[in-house]
Protein backbone atom coordinates (compact mmCIF):
# COMPACT_ATOMS: atom_id res chain seq x y z
CA UNK A 1 0.00 0.00 0.00
CA UNK A 2 1.32 3.48 -0.85
CA UNK A 3 2.09 6.07 1.83
CA UNK A 4 -0.99 8.04 0.75
CA UNK A 5 -3.11 4.95 1.03
CA UNK A 6 -1.78 4.14 4.50
CA UNK A 7 -2.40 7.73 5.55
CA UNK A 8 -5.98 7.55 4.29
CA UNK A 9 -6.57 4.31 6.18
CA UNK A 10 -5.07 5.76 9.34
CA UNK A 11 -7.25 8.86 9.13
CA UNK A 12 -10.32 6.73 8.46
CA UNK A 13 -9.53 4.55 11.45
CA UNK A 14 -8.94 7.62 13.61
CA UNK A 15 -12.27 9.11 12.54
CA UNK A 16 -13.99 5.82 13.32
CA UNK A 17 -12.44 5.69 16.80
CA UNK A 18 -13.43 9.30 17.52
CA UNK A 19 -17.01 8.69 16.35
CA UNK A 20 -17.31 5.56 18.46
CA UNK A 21 -15.88 7.36 21.49
CA UNK A 22 -18.32 10.21 21.03
CA UNK A 23 -21.22 7.81 20.73
CA UNK A 24 -20.05 5.92 23.82
CA UNK A 25 -19.50 9.19 25.69
CA UNK A 26 -23.13 10.07 25.15
CA UNK A 27 -24.20 6.55 26.19
CA UNK A 28 -24.87 7.09 29.84
CA UNK A 29 -24.92 4.82 32.86
CA UNK A 30 -26.78 5.23 36.13
CA UNK A 31 -24.47 5.05 39.15
CA UNK A 32 -25.33 4.70 42.81
CA UNK A 33 -23.61 4.45 46.15
CA UNK A 34 -22.83 0.86 47.07
CA UNK A 35 -25.26 1.12 49.99
CA UNK A 36 -28.17 1.29 47.52
CA UNK A 37 -29.88 -2.11 47.49
CA UNK A 38 -31.90 -1.77 44.27
CA UNK A 39 -30.23 -3.00 41.11
CA UNK A 40 -32.52 -1.41 38.54
CA UNK A 41 -34.84 1.56 38.09
CA UNK A 42 -37.47 2.28 35.47
CA UNK A 43 -38.05 5.66 33.84
CA UNK A 44 -41.08 6.40 36.02
CA UNK A 45 -39.01 5.94 39.19
CA UNK A 46 -36.11 7.94 37.74
CA UNK A 47 -38.46 10.77 36.82
CA UNK A 48 -40.00 10.74 40.30
CA UNK A 49 -36.61 10.74 42.05
CA UNK A 50 -34.96 13.39 39.89
CA UNK A 51 -37.99 15.71 40.12
CA UNK A 52 -38.20 15.38 43.89
CA UNK A 53 -41.52 13.51 43.97
CA UNK A 54 -39.88 10.44 45.43
CA UNK A 55 -37.24 10.60 48.11
CA UNK A 56 -37.01 6.87 48.82
CA UNK A 57 -36.14 3.75 46.87
CA UNK A 58 -38.63 0.86 46.79
CA UNK A 59 -36.98 -0.65 49.86
CA UNK A 60 -37.56 2.55 51.86
CA UNK A 61 -33.94 3.71 51.89
CA UNK A 62 -33.19 7.33 51.07
CA UNK A 63 -32.66 8.33 47.44
CA UNK A 64 -30.39 11.34 46.93
CA UNK A 65 -30.30 12.47 43.28
CA UNK A 66 -27.13 14.08 41.96
CA UNK A 67 -26.94 15.89 38.64
CA UNK A 68 -24.42 17.31 36.23
CA UNK A 69 -24.49 21.03 35.56
CA UNK A 70 -24.61 20.53 31.80
CA UNK A 71 -23.00 18.69 28.93
CA UNK A 72 -23.88 15.84 26.65
CA UNK A 73 -24.42 13.21 29.37
CA UNK A 74 -26.76 15.55 31.24
CA UNK A 75 -28.83 16.30 28.15
CA UNK A 76 -29.01 12.65 27.13
CA UNK A 77 -30.09 11.57 30.62
CA UNK A 78 -32.82 14.21 30.84
CA UNK A 79 -34.13 13.52 27.34
CA UNK A 80 -33.97 9.74 27.53
CA UNK A 81 -35.24 9.14 31.07
CA UNK A 82 -37.16 12.25 32.14
CA UNK A 83 -38.39 13.49 28.75
CA UNK A 84 -37.21 17.01 29.58
CA UNK A 85 -34.81 19.60 28.31
CA UNK A 86 -32.18 21.09 30.66
CA UNK A 87 -34.19 24.34 30.75
CA UNK A 88 -37.39 22.54 31.78
CA UNK A 89 -35.50 20.59 34.42
CA UNK A 90 -33.89 23.74 35.79
CA UNK A 91 -37.21 25.69 35.77
CA UNK A 92 -38.94 22.91 37.65
CA UNK A 93 -36.32 22.90 40.41
CA UNK A 94 -36.22 26.68 40.57
CA UNK A 95 -39.97 26.67 41.12
CA UNK A 96 -39.57 24.16 43.96
CA UNK A 97 -36.80 26.22 45.59
CA UNK A 98 -38.44 29.64 45.29
CA UNK A 99 -41.81 28.35 46.54
CA UNK A 100 -40.20 26.66 49.55
CA UNK A 101 -41.35 23.25 48.34
CA UNK A 102 -38.01 21.63 47.65
CA UNK A 103 -34.24 21.83 47.58
CA UNK A 104 -32.17 21.52 44.43
CA UNK A 105 -30.26 18.28 43.97
CA UNK A 106 -26.50 18.46 44.32
CA UNK A 107 -25.01 19.54 41.02
CA UNK A 108 -21.44 19.06 39.82
CA UNK A 109 -19.39 20.43 36.96
CA UNK A 110 -17.67 17.18 36.08
CA UNK A 111 -18.42 13.47 35.93
CA UNK A 112 -15.41 12.79 38.14
CA UNK A 113 -16.96 14.96 40.85
CA UNK A 114 -20.28 13.12 40.46
CA UNK A 115 -18.52 9.76 40.86
CA UNK A 116 -16.60 10.95 43.92
CA UNK A 117 -19.75 12.26 45.62
CA UNK A 118 -21.84 9.19 44.78
CA UNK A 119 -19.07 6.89 46.04
CA UNK A 120 -18.93 8.61 49.42
CA UNK A 121 -22.61 9.46 50.05
CA UNK A 122 -25.10 6.79 51.15
CA UNK A 123 -28.19 6.79 48.96
CA UNK A 124 -26.65 8.96 46.23
CA UNK A 125 -27.80 8.35 42.67
CA UNK A 126 -26.29 9.99 39.60
CA UNK A 127 -25.43 9.48 35.94
CA UNK A 128 -22.24 9.64 33.91
CA UNK A 129 -21.14 8.71 30.44
CA UNK A 130 -20.26 5.07 30.02
CA UNK A 131 -16.60 5.80 29.33
CA UNK A 132 -16.15 7.59 32.66
CA UNK A 133 -14.24 5.60 35.27
CA UNK A 134 -16.75 4.21 37.76
CA UNK A 135 -14.58 3.28 40.69
CA UNK A 136 -16.27 2.53 43.98
CA UNK A 137 -19.83 3.00 42.70
CA UNK A 138 -22.52 0.62 41.65
CA UNK A 139 -24.09 0.60 38.18
CA UNK A 140 -27.86 0.31 37.96
CA UNK A 141 -29.83 -1.03 35.04
CA UNK A 142 -32.57 1.15 33.56
CA UNK A 143 -35.78 0.19 31.81
CA UNK A 144 -38.75 1.90 30.21
CA UNK B 1 -33.55 52.83 37.08
CA UNK B 2 -33.96 51.96 40.76
CA UNK B 3 -30.75 51.90 42.83
CA UNK B 4 -32.11 48.76 44.37
CA UNK B 5 -31.37 46.77 41.20
CA UNK B 6 -27.56 46.96 41.44
CA UNK B 7 -27.76 46.27 45.18
CA UNK B 8 -29.93 43.22 44.68
CA UNK B 9 -27.73 42.06 41.82
CA UNK B 10 -24.64 42.41 44.03
CA UNK B 11 -26.38 40.44 46.76
CA UNK B 12 -27.32 37.69 44.33
CA UNK B 13 -23.86 37.47 42.79
CA UNK B 14 -22.19 37.39 46.22
CA UNK B 15 -24.61 34.75 47.39
CA UNK B 16 -24.00 32.80 44.19
CA UNK B 17 -20.33 32.43 45.03
CA UNK B 18 -21.32 31.28 48.50
CA UNK B 19 -23.78 28.86 46.91
CA UNK B 20 -20.91 27.23 45.05
CA UNK B 21 -19.38 26.44 48.46
CA UNK B 22 -22.70 24.94 49.70
CA UNK B 23 -21.81 25.81 53.30
CA UNK B 24 -22.37 22.39 54.86
CA UNK B 25 -25.84 21.79 53.48
CA UNK B 26 -27.14 25.37 53.55
CA UNK B 27 -28.48 26.32 50.15
CA UNK B 28 -28.68 29.90 48.98
CA UNK B 29 -30.57 30.92 45.86
CA UNK B 30 -31.84 34.20 44.53
CA UNK B 31 -33.20 36.19 41.67
CA UNK B 32 -33.52 39.80 40.60
CA UNK B 33 -35.49 41.32 37.73
CA UNK B 34 -35.93 44.72 36.18
CA UNK B 35 -38.95 45.42 34.04
CA UNK B 36 -40.13 48.11 31.65
CA UNK B 37 -43.69 48.90 30.64
CA UNK B 38 -44.99 51.18 27.93
CA UNK B 39 -48.68 51.64 27.12
CA UNK B 40 -50.25 53.43 24.18
CA UNK B 41 -53.05 54.80 26.36
CA UNK B 42 -53.90 54.69 30.09
CA UNK B 43 -51.42 54.04 32.87
CA UNK B 44 -51.27 50.42 33.94
CA UNK B 45 -50.54 48.80 37.31
CA UNK B 46 -49.91 52.21 38.98
CA UNK B 47 -46.95 52.85 36.70
CA UNK B 48 -46.81 55.93 34.47
CA UNK B 49 -46.61 53.47 31.61
CA UNK B 50 -47.96 55.89 28.98
CA UNK B 51 -44.56 57.62 29.26
CA UNK B 52 -42.65 54.37 29.69
CA UNK B 53 -41.87 53.20 33.21
CA UNK B 54 -39.01 51.36 34.85
CA UNK B 55 -40.78 51.25 38.24
CA UNK B 56 -40.82 47.48 38.12
CA UNK B 57 -38.14 45.80 40.21
CA UNK B 58 -38.24 42.49 41.96
CA UNK B 59 -35.74 40.38 43.88
CA UNK B 60 -35.46 37.61 46.41
CA UNK B 61 -32.94 35.54 48.31
CA UNK B 62 -33.81 32.16 49.79
CA UNK B 63 -31.85 30.22 52.38
CA UNK B 64 -32.71 26.68 53.33
CA UNK B 65 -31.17 23.72 55.12
CA UNK B 66 -32.07 20.10 55.61
CA UNK B 67 -31.80 19.46 59.33
CA UNK B 68 -32.57 15.75 58.91
CA UNK B 69 -33.43 13.66 55.84
CA UNK B 70 -37.12 14.43 56.51
CA UNK B 71 -37.02 17.96 57.95
CA UNK B 72 -36.11 21.06 56.01
CA UNK B 73 -36.32 24.70 57.11
CA UNK B 74 -35.98 27.81 55.08
CA UNK B 75 -36.80 31.44 54.53
CA UNK B 76 -37.13 33.63 51.48
CA UNK B 77 -36.83 37.40 51.65
CA UNK B 78 -38.45 39.34 48.87
CA UNK B 79 -38.59 42.92 47.66
CA UNK B 80 -41.04 44.07 44.99
CA UNK B 81 -41.69 47.48 43.47
CA UNK B 82 -44.54 47.78 40.97
CA UNK B 83 -45.27 51.42 40.26
CA UNK B 84 -46.76 52.87 43.45
CA UNK B 85 -47.28 49.39 44.90
CA UNK B 86 -44.85 47.38 46.96
CA UNK B 87 -41.82 49.30 48.12
CA UNK B 88 -38.20 49.08 49.17
CA UNK B 89 -38.97 47.19 52.37
CA UNK B 90 -37.88 43.59 52.36
CA UNK B 91 -40.74 41.21 53.15
CA UNK B 92 -40.78 37.59 54.19
CA UNK B 93 -42.04 35.75 51.13
CA UNK B 94 -42.17 32.43 52.95
CA UNK B 95 -40.58 30.99 56.07
CA UNK B 96 -41.39 27.46 56.97
CA UNK B 97 -40.48 24.11 58.38
CA UNK B 98 -41.23 21.23 56.04
CA UNK B 99 -41.49 17.70 57.44
CA UNK B 100 -41.86 14.98 54.85
CA UNK B 101 -43.07 11.85 56.61
CA UNK B 102 -42.88 9.88 53.37
CA UNK B 103 -43.58 10.42 49.67
CA UNK B 104 -47.34 10.20 50.29
CA UNK B 105 -47.59 12.67 53.16
CA UNK B 106 -45.80 15.74 54.38
CA UNK B 107 -46.64 19.01 56.09
CA UNK B 108 -45.34 22.54 56.21
CA UNK B 109 -45.98 25.24 58.77
CA UNK B 110 -45.14 28.91 58.96
CA UNK B 111 -45.67 31.40 56.19
CA UNK B 112 -46.20 29.08 53.26
CA UNK B 113 -46.93 29.59 49.59
CA UNK B 114 -50.55 28.78 48.73
CA UNK B 115 -51.05 26.10 46.10
CA UNK B 116 -53.99 27.24 43.97
CA UNK B 117 -54.40 26.74 40.26
CA UNK B 118 -51.42 26.24 37.99
CA UNK B 119 -49.30 29.23 39.00
CA UNK B 120 -50.50 30.86 42.23
CA UNK B 121 -47.63 29.68 44.41
CA UNK B 122 -44.98 30.54 41.83
CA UNK B 123 -46.44 33.69 40.26
CA UNK B 124 -43.65 35.84 41.70
CA UNK B 125 -40.87 33.58 40.37
CA UNK B 126 -40.31 35.34 37.07
CA UNK B 127 -37.40 33.09 36.09
CA UNK B 128 -39.57 30.00 35.56
CA UNK B 129 -41.99 31.61 33.08
CA UNK B 130 -41.93 32.63 29.47
CA UNK B 131 -44.41 35.42 30.26
CA UNK B 132 -43.47 38.87 31.49
CA UNK B 133 -46.98 39.22 32.91
CA UNK B 134 -49.00 36.12 33.76
CA UNK B 135 -52.66 36.25 32.68
CA UNK B 136 -53.92 39.10 34.83
CA UNK B 137 -57.46 37.70 34.83
CA UNK B 138 -56.37 35.03 37.30
CA UNK B 139 -52.89 36.12 38.49
CA UNK B 140 -53.05 39.91 38.96
CA UNK B 141 -49.58 41.31 39.58
CA UNK B 142 -50.95 44.22 41.59
CA UNK B 143 -52.46 41.84 44.14
CA UNK B 144 -50.08 38.89 44.11
CA UNK B 145 -49.04 39.65 47.68
CA UNK B 146 -52.54 38.76 48.89
CA UNK B 147 -52.93 35.46 47.04
CA UNK B 148 -49.36 34.22 47.18
CA UNK B 149 -49.07 32.85 50.70
CA UNK B 150 -50.76 32.43 54.03
CA UNK B 151 -49.77 32.07 57.66
CA UNK B 152 -50.61 28.59 58.77
CA UNK B 153 -50.04 25.11 57.53
CA UNK B 154 -50.26 22.81 54.60
CA UNK B 155 -50.41 19.06 54.08
CA UNK B 156 -49.27 17.58 50.79
CA UNK B 157 -48.45 14.33 49.11
CA UNK B 158 -48.46 12.17 46.05
CA UNK B 159 -50.57 9.06 45.56
CA UNK B 160 -49.54 6.63 42.79
CA UNK B 161 -52.64 5.04 41.25
CA UNK B 162 -50.91 2.51 39.05
CA UNK B 163 -49.18 2.61 35.72
CA UNK B 164 -52.45 2.86 33.75
CA UNK B 165 -54.22 5.42 35.95
CA UNK B 166 -51.43 7.87 36.77
CA UNK B 167 -50.80 9.80 39.98
CA UNK B 168 -52.73 12.13 42.22
CA UNK B 169 -51.04 15.10 43.90
CA UNK B 170 -52.94 16.66 46.77
CA UNK B 171 -52.46 19.77 48.83
CA UNK B 172 -54.60 21.11 51.70
CA UNK B 173 -54.05 24.34 53.55
CA UNK B 174 -55.51 26.47 56.32
CA UNK B 175 -54.52 29.65 58.04
CA UNK B 176 -54.78 33.40 57.83
CA UNK B 177 -54.12 35.72 54.96
CA UNK B 178 -53.79 39.48 54.91
CA UNK B 179 -54.25 42.24 52.38
CA UNK B 180 -50.78 43.79 51.96
CA UNK B 181 -50.85 47.45 52.92
CA UNK B 182 -48.88 48.28 49.75
CA UNK B 183 -50.99 46.10 47.47
CA UNK B 184 -53.60 46.91 44.84
CA UNK B 185 -56.77 46.23 46.81
CA UNK B 186 -55.73 48.45 49.74
CA UNK B 187 -54.77 51.19 47.28
CA UNK B 188 -58.14 51.01 45.52
CA UNK B 189 -59.99 51.09 48.83
CA UNK B 190 -57.75 53.94 49.97
CA UNK B 191 -58.54 55.90 46.80
CA UNK B 192 -62.22 55.54 47.82
CA UNK B 193 -61.52 57.10 51.22
CA UNK B 194 -60.85 54.13 53.51
CA UNK B 195 -57.18 54.18 54.53
CA UNK B 196 -55.94 51.16 56.44
CA UNK B 197 -52.92 51.37 58.72
CA UNK B 198 -53.29 47.76 59.87
CA UNK B 199 -53.66 45.05 57.25
CA UNK B 200 -57.15 43.54 57.02
CA UNK B 201 -57.06 39.80 57.38
CA UNK B 202 -59.12 36.68 57.73
CA UNK B 203 -59.17 32.93 57.69
CA UNK B 204 -58.45 31.00 54.54
CA UNK B 205 -58.66 27.31 53.89
CA UNK B 206 -58.84 25.06 50.88
CA UNK B 207 -56.99 22.60 48.76
CA UNK B 208 -55.72 21.48 45.41
CA UNK B 209 -56.01 18.14 43.67
CA UNK B 210 -54.18 17.41 40.43
CA UNK B 211 -54.11 14.27 38.34
CA UNK B 212 -50.99 13.39 36.44
CA UNK B 213 -52.52 11.30 33.68
CA UNK B 214 -50.89 8.15 32.26
CA UNK B 215 -50.49 10.12 29.02
CA UNK B 216 -47.12 11.73 29.75
CA UNK B 217 -47.31 15.49 29.91
CA UNK B 218 -51.04 15.78 30.70
CA UNK B 219 -52.08 17.33 34.02
CA UNK B 220 -55.66 18.10 35.07
CA UNK B 221 -56.62 19.68 38.34
CA UNK B 222 -58.87 21.79 40.47
CA UNK B 223 -58.43 24.01 43.51
CA UNK B 224 -60.81 25.61 45.96
CA UNK B 225 -60.28 28.32 48.53
CA UNK B 226 -62.65 29.80 51.09
CA UNK B 227 -61.62 33.26 52.17
CA UNK B 228 -62.99 35.75 54.69
CA UNK B 229 -61.72 39.24 55.44
CA UNK B 230 -62.23 41.97 58.02
CA UNK B 231 -60.41 45.20 58.66
CA UNK B 232 -60.88 48.43 60.53
CA UNK B 233 -59.57 51.86 59.54
CA UNK B 234 -60.03 55.30 61.15
CA UNK B 235 -62.66 56.15 58.51
CA UNK B 236 -64.60 52.89 58.60
CA UNK B 237 -64.30 49.16 58.03
CA UNK B 238 -64.19 46.39 55.45
CA UNK B 239 -66.11 43.13 55.74
CA UNK B 240 -65.88 40.27 53.26
CA UNK B 241 -68.34 37.43 53.73
CA UNK B 242 -66.56 34.03 53.39
CA UNK B 243 -66.64 33.11 49.73
CA UNK B 244 -65.53 30.17 47.64
CA UNK B 245 -63.06 30.69 44.83
CA UNK B 246 -62.68 27.72 42.48
CA UNK B 247 -60.01 27.02 39.86
CA UNK B 248 -60.06 24.39 37.13
CA UNK B 249 -57.05 23.80 34.93
CA UNK B 250 -55.39 21.60 32.37
CA UNK B 251 -51.81 21.54 31.18
CA UNK B 252 -50.09 19.53 28.45
CA UNK B 253 -46.41 19.32 27.54
CA UNK B 254 -45.15 17.45 24.52
CA UNK B 255 -41.62 17.94 23.29
CA UNK B 256 -41.21 21.63 22.49
CA UNK B 257 -44.91 22.44 22.85
CA UNK B 258 -46.72 23.62 25.94
CA UNK B 259 -50.47 24.23 26.28
CA UNK B 260 -52.51 25.29 29.29
CA UNK B 261 -55.91 26.66 30.15
CA UNK B 262 -57.52 27.68 33.40
CA UNK B 263 -60.88 28.94 34.63
CA UNK B 264 -61.62 30.76 37.89
CA UNK B 265 -64.96 31.52 39.46
CA UNK B 266 -64.90 33.79 42.49
CA UNK B 267 -68.25 35.37 43.41
CA UNK B 268 -67.92 37.44 46.57
CA UNK B 269 -69.87 39.86 48.71
CA UNK B 270 -67.98 42.58 50.46
CA UNK B 271 -69.11 45.76 52.15
CA UNK B 272 -67.27 48.90 53.05
CA UNK B 273 -68.53 51.03 55.92
CA UNK B 274 -67.57 54.69 55.67
CA UNK B 275 -68.93 56.60 58.62
CA UNK B 276 -72.61 55.70 58.75
CA UNK B 277 -72.76 54.53 55.15
CA UNK B 278 -72.53 50.87 54.24
CA UNK B 279 -71.53 50.27 50.61
CA UNK B 280 -72.12 46.71 49.39
CA UNK B 281 -69.65 45.49 46.75
CA UNK B 282 -70.87 42.31 45.10
CA UNK B 283 -68.35 40.85 42.67
CA UNK B 284 -69.26 38.13 40.20
CA UNK B 285 -65.97 37.63 38.41
CA UNK B 286 -65.50 34.84 35.91
CA UNK B 287 -62.00 34.60 34.54
CA UNK B 288 -60.13 32.31 32.22
CA UNK B 289 -57.16 32.07 29.91
CA UNK B 290 -55.71 29.77 27.28
CA UNK B 291 -52.01 29.74 26.43
CA UNK B 292 -49.51 28.00 24.26
CA UNK B 293 -45.78 28.18 23.75
CA UNK B 294 -43.04 26.63 21.65
CA UNK B 295 -39.32 26.19 22.30
CA UNK B 296 -37.84 27.51 19.06
CA UNK B 297 -34.28 26.71 20.02
CA UNK B 298 -32.21 26.08 23.15
CA UNK B 299 -32.22 29.79 23.89
CA UNK B 300 -35.49 31.07 22.43
CA UNK B 301 -39.05 30.37 23.51
CA UNK B 302 -42.15 32.06 22.06
CA UNK B 303 -45.81 31.93 22.98
CA UNK B 304 -49.18 33.55 23.15
CA UNK B 305 -52.21 33.67 25.42
CA UNK B 306 -55.69 35.12 25.64
CA UNK B 307 -56.87 36.21 29.08
CA UNK B 308 -60.42 37.25 29.93
CA UNK B 309 -62.18 38.48 33.05
CA UNK B 310 -65.83 39.51 33.10
CA UNK B 311 -68.05 40.60 35.98
CA UNK B 312 -71.26 38.84 35.01
CA UNK B 313 -73.27 40.63 37.69
CA UNK B 314 -72.84 43.93 35.89
CA UNK B 315 -73.46 45.29 32.39
CA UNK B 316 -71.06 43.13 30.33
CA UNK B 317 -70.82 45.61 27.47
CA UNK B 318 -69.25 48.33 29.59
CA UNK B 319 -65.45 48.42 29.36
CA UNK B 320 -65.17 48.92 33.12
CA UNK B 321 -66.72 45.48 33.66
CA UNK B 322 -64.38 43.38 31.55
CA UNK B 323 -60.71 42.90 30.72
CA UNK B 324 -59.64 40.97 27.62
CA UNK B 325 -55.99 40.67 26.76
CA UNK B 326 -54.30 39.16 23.69
CA UNK B 327 -50.61 38.60 24.35
CA UNK B 328 -47.58 37.54 22.32
CA UNK B 329 -44.33 36.85 24.11
CA UNK B 330 -40.72 35.82 23.64
CA UNK B 331 -37.88 34.86 25.94
CA UNK B 332 -34.15 34.62 25.30
CA UNK B 333 -31.87 32.74 27.70
CA UNK B 334 -28.31 34.05 27.46
CA UNK B 335 -27.16 31.22 29.71
CA UNK B 336 -28.58 29.31 32.66
CA UNK B 337 -28.59 32.47 34.79
CA UNK B 338 -29.44 35.51 32.62
CA UNK B 339 -32.52 35.94 30.49
CA UNK B 340 -34.57 38.62 28.75
CA UNK B 341 -38.26 38.81 27.84
CA UNK B 342 -40.30 40.91 25.43
CA UNK B 343 -44.07 40.92 25.34
CA UNK B 344 -46.91 42.70 23.56
CA UNK B 345 -50.37 43.17 25.04
CA UNK B 346 -53.54 44.15 23.19
CA UNK B 347 -55.81 44.99 26.08
CA UNK B 348 -59.53 45.67 25.82
CA UNK B 349 -61.53 46.81 28.82
CA UNK B 350 -60.53 48.50 32.05
CA UNK B 351 -61.73 46.13 34.78
CA UNK B 352 -58.24 45.09 35.85
CA UNK B 353 -54.98 46.88 36.51
CA UNK B 354 -56.13 50.51 36.39
CA UNK B 355 -56.09 53.01 39.24
CA UNK B 356 -57.69 56.42 39.53
CA UNK B 357 -54.59 57.99 41.09
CA UNK B 358 -52.54 57.36 37.92
CA UNK B 359 -55.39 57.95 35.46
CA UNK B 360 -56.81 61.26 36.62
CA UNK B 361 -58.03 62.12 33.09
CA UNK B 362 -60.15 59.00 32.88
CA UNK B 363 -59.59 55.78 30.95
CA UNK B 364 -59.74 54.83 27.30
CA UNK B 365 -61.47 51.49 26.66
CA UNK B 366 -58.46 49.87 24.96
CA UNK B 367 -54.71 50.08 25.28
CA UNK B 368 -51.74 48.36 23.68
CA UNK B 369 -48.67 47.69 25.80
CA UNK B 370 -45.07 46.64 25.48
CA UNK B 371 -43.58 44.87 28.48
CA UNK B 372 -39.92 43.87 28.80
CA UNK B 373 -37.81 42.30 31.50
CA UNK B 374 -34.29 41.20 32.21
CA UNK B 375 -33.59 38.77 34.98
CA UNK B 376 -30.85 36.95 36.81
CA UNK B 377 -31.48 33.80 38.78
CA UNK B 378 -29.33 31.15 40.43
Amino acid sequence: MSVAGKTRCFLLLLALVVCCSTARAQDIVLVANKSVQVSALNDADLRAIFTGEKTRFADGSRALPVTLKGGAAHEVFLRKHLGETPDEFRAQWRKAVFTGQGAMPKTFDSEAAVIQYVATTPGALGYVSRISPQDNVKSLATSK
Amino acid sequence: MSRRVPLLLLLCISARSLCAQDLSGIEIHGFVTQGFLFSSQNNYLTMHSSSGSLQWTDGAVSISDSLTDKLRVGIQLHMNQLGQLGGPNIQVDWASADYRVNDRFGFRAGKVKTVMGLFNDSQDVDAVFLWTLLPQSIYPNDNEGFFLSHLGGEVYGRLPLGHRVGKLHYDGFAGESYLPLHGGYIKQIGDAGLVFTTAPGGTTYGGDLRWEAPLQGLLIGASADIQAMDGTAPQGSLHLVPFLSAYYYVQFRKGKFYLAAEYNDAPSRASITLGQTVVPIPVGAHAWYAMGSYQLSKKIQVGSYYSCSVDTGLEPGLAVNYSKDWVVSGRYDFDSYFYAKLEGHFLHGTALGYYGSTNTNGLKDNSNMLAAKIGFSF
